[in-house]
């Protein structure tokens, strides 16, 4: 079921930085090397990758049409593309596309249009328990610090937060609970943990 | 009752701590209201008309005296003096700040309980049946997997941002007391033909804006698999039920506009790939939780008569005491014990539900007395001694009346369900609190009451149905028309093996005529019903024809003398 808020024309502006926080490490910032794109915003086609350092992150949508071109699979197969998912994309009718991904794509992300708007951590906890996806998963969009947690136990280790978080404080959240009653990406629940 | 070991104490602990940094950076203006809105919502903090509301969990209806006490406390303490149990077996405080809001949640955690997830798009506060263990017509004690799912659903990172809040019942009796089909999810516990726990799933089901029941979608699943089930239902709505529109966000949309059987093949689909995982539950786990839902140290005691128990009453006392024993008082599963009600809607009662910090004082020391220390609160906002040995039913009596919660009309027409409507709620159209009282007032007559038996009356003051108008037999609801409070009466709800919605009998009223619209239903019920029919069962017989002509009686006059005076022809 489409909404409008799924595939925007906008895209919520992210921080300059990302907090990547890798399965079994520990939470840090860096610098984003990842240009979001919506793939409309620019009329010529893909954002000149030559100009700046970074890879771009294209919608699904995108791909799926222009995966076949040269260029694109050239820039692809050189690292630059990544792949990122609409809240309403249903990722399982392209799980042989996303796997085929698995080769180009260092990362993927999946967008919150809002952050009470919980549909992408289904996609995340689909990526790492059925589509077998191991790399990077990032969390864009509307990414506000107390969602965090939640993105970070179903399958998401780096998080673009929106440009008015305070880092800082989004740092300290990964550490809150040290016991947890149902299973993740991250943790098995505390019982099974101590019984196994 | 279960108690929390460390990793529960640990994780209640550390979300207490969550919620007051939380707390603190709305209150230093670094978390915006926006933002926080649904970060308090999920710990049962609500913004209302006057102040902040505080729903505190029960999980499954279940608490102790210690429990009771500090809630009495925190009522003192951080409230007005009182507080309200709720249809959905919760606690909630009026009149609370966001200030104080961490510290009554570390009040909480000191006697285990929490605010968790009792509010928010988010699978909420599990209810089940409030004679769990105890009920004479149980096949299965719900409490163990209640108490299982409590913990698997609580803070579940995947489900805490659903499209809209969700809500699970678990029944295990042969008389559904959970109204499991206006539930997102019911869960009908049984055992199968090899004695194997098993459980039934209902989904679809809710009330609100528009009242559906839910469709059997899957049969015996071993209740070990509950998790990976759940989850695969659960990430079918998280990914597809509607977002665009608040109204039809809910799963009962979604089921119904899949159909139940696509619904199901898909959360069948979804579950192929999660069902052998290690979400699902262990008998370690089964085994570490039910050991608190043992049977508490009863006597070995002989079954008693209703003779037996009135022997050494008064012949001045023996009519009320006898009204009291018929419907207050269940039969119990151990010769000797039965279980009783209190009732939280004494005539003229501010508000069904609500206990005074005085009385829950008082209620608690009946536990310890009584009933080993543990209390039930119930769907239709009553609480429970269930553990009573039946030659103290006399002594509870009297003790109960002193608090003013020994009126005999559970079940009757005056035990009334009801919202806390315009006086508190925020999202309320019209109020719900002067309507009760008024409705308590007509009819105050006891023997009366007993005369006309089985009826439920439940009164909503919006479409949100929080007083669960649908399932009343007769129905209240109030409406907004050009700014006026207006009142739109349903009949032929109910709630039990046979729940079923109520019907629109027409175009509503005011509040001042409710009473006399609500005499005149029940007086067509009392012309035209037969010998041991109850109200519900002369409606489905008579069809709405009668009740709705005497309902409208007084509104023709009224309309016909409105047009006079206003020179209009009739």
């Amino acid at each position: 079921m489409s909404d409008a808020n799924s595939t925007p024309s906008s895209l919520v502006q992210s921080h300059d930085e990302v907090l990547v926080f890798p399965k079994g490490g520990n939470p840090s910032l860096t610098s984003n090397k990842w240009q979001v794109w919506n793939g409309s915003q620019d009329e010529g086609g893909l954002p000149a990758l030559d100009l700046v350092s970074h890879g771009v992150l294209v919608p699904l949508v995108w791909w799926i049409e222009h995966h076949h071109e040269m260029d694109v699979i050239a820039k692809a197969k050189n690292g630059q593309i990544g792949v990122w998912f609409a809240a309403d994309d249903d990722i399982l009718k392209h799980a042989e596309l996303i796997e085929a991904g698995k080769q180009y794509w260092p990362l993927v992300a999946a967008y919150f249009p809002l952050f009470r708007d919980g549909r992408s951590f289904s996609t995340a906890a689909l990526l790492r328990e059925r589509l077998g996806w191991t790399k990077e998963i990032r969390m864009i969009g509307d990414v506000l610090i107390d969602q965090l947690l939640q993105g970070a136990r179903v399958g998401f280790d780096s998080f673009a937060l929106r440009n008015d978080q305070d880092l800082g404080v989004a740092l300290k959240q990964f550490d809150l609970y040290s016991v947890t009653t149902q299973n993740s990406w991250r943790d098995k629940r505390t019982l099974l943990d101590q019984t196994q | 009752m279960y108690k929390y070991d460390n990793i529960d104490k640990t994780l209640v602990d550390q979300r207490v701590a969550q919620f007051r940094d939380q707390v603190t950076r709305r209150l230093n203006g670094t978390l915006t209201e926006e933002a926080f809105r649904p970060l308090r919502l999920q710990n049962g903090l609500y913004h209302q008309r006057h102040a902040y509301m505080l729903r505190v969990a029960i999980p499954y209806g279940l608490f102790n005296s210690k429990q009771l006490r500090t809630l009495a406390n925190i009522s003192e303490k951080y409230d007005r003096g009182y507080g309200h149990f709720t249809t959905r077996q919760n606690i909630q405080y009026n009149w609370v700040t966001l200030e104080d809001t961490p510290d009554i949640l570390a009040d909480l955690a000191k006697v285990e309980m929490h605010a968790i997830q009792t509010s928010g798009n988010c699978i909420r506060n599990i209810t089940s049946d409030a004679f769990a263990g105890v009920a004479a017509d149980e096949y299965v004690d719900t409490r163990p997997i209640c108490e299982l799912l409590r913990q698997w659903s609580t803070l579940h990172p995947e489900f805490a941002h659903l499209p809209r809040k969700f809500k699970f019942a678990v029944n295990g009796a042969k008389e559904d007391r959970t109204v499991m089909l206006c539930h997102d999810v019911g869960i009908e516990l049984k055992k199968n033909v090899v004695g194997e726990l098993t459980a039934n799933i209902y989904a679809g089901g809710g009330m609100g804006r528009t009242p559906i029941l839910g469709s059997l979608i899957k049969t015996e699943l071993p209740w070990q698999l509950l998790p990976s089930y759940l989850t695969a239902l659960l990430r079918v709505y998280n990914r597809f039920g509607r977002r665009d529109n608040l109204y039809k966000a809910r799963i009962k949309i979604l089921v119904k506009a899949l159909g139940p059987e696509e619904f199901s093949r898909q959360v069948e689909g979804e579950w192929l790939h999660l069902q052998n995982s290690d979400d699902n539950f262990t008998q370690v786990e089964w085994d570490r939780v039910a050991k608190h839902f043992t049977k508490p140290p009863y006597k070995t005691l002989p079954m008693l008569t209703t003779e037996h128990i009135l022997e050494n009453v008064s012949e001045a006392e023996a009519t009320a005491f006898t009204r009291w024993l018929e419907r207050n008082v269940k039969p119990h599963q151990v010769p000797g014990y039965a279980s009783v009600i209190l009732s939280l809607k004494p005539h003229g009662t501010v508000a069904p539900g609500d206990a005074t910090t005085a009385q829950m004082n008082a209620i608690a020391d009946l536990a310890d007395k009584f009933s080993f220390g543990e209390l039930r609160s119930t769907h239709e906002q009553n609480l429970v001694l269930a553990d009573v040995e039946q030659a103290e039913l006399y002594e509870l009596w009297q003790q109960a009346k002193k608090q003013n919660v020994a009126l005999p009309n559970v079940g009757l027409l005056t035990d009334i369900i009801a919202c806390p409507g315009g006086d508190f709620c925020s999202l309320a159209n019209a109020k719900s609190l002067p309507i009760a009282k008024a409705i308590q007032e007509r009819f105050d007559d006891l023997d009366y009451l007993f005369d006309l038996g089985d009826i439920s009356l439940n009164i909503s003051g919006c479409i949100n149905s929080c007083g669960h108008h649908h399932v009343g037999n007769i129905g209240v609801l109030g409406v907004d028309k050009d700014g006026e409070e207006w009142y739109q009466i349903t009949l032929g709800g109910e709630q039990g093996n046979d729940t079923s919605i109520g019907k629109v009998i027409g175009p509503s009223f005011y509040a001042d005529e409710i009473p006399d619209v609500i005499t005149n239903v029940i007086n067509t019920y009392v012309n035209h019903r037969s010998e041991d029919e109850s109200f519900i069962q002369a409606y489905r017989r008579l069809g709405v024809a009668p009740f709705k002509e005497a309902a409208y009686q007084n509104a023709k006059k009224k309309e016909k003398a409105d047009a006079k005076s206003a020179g209009e022809s009739v």
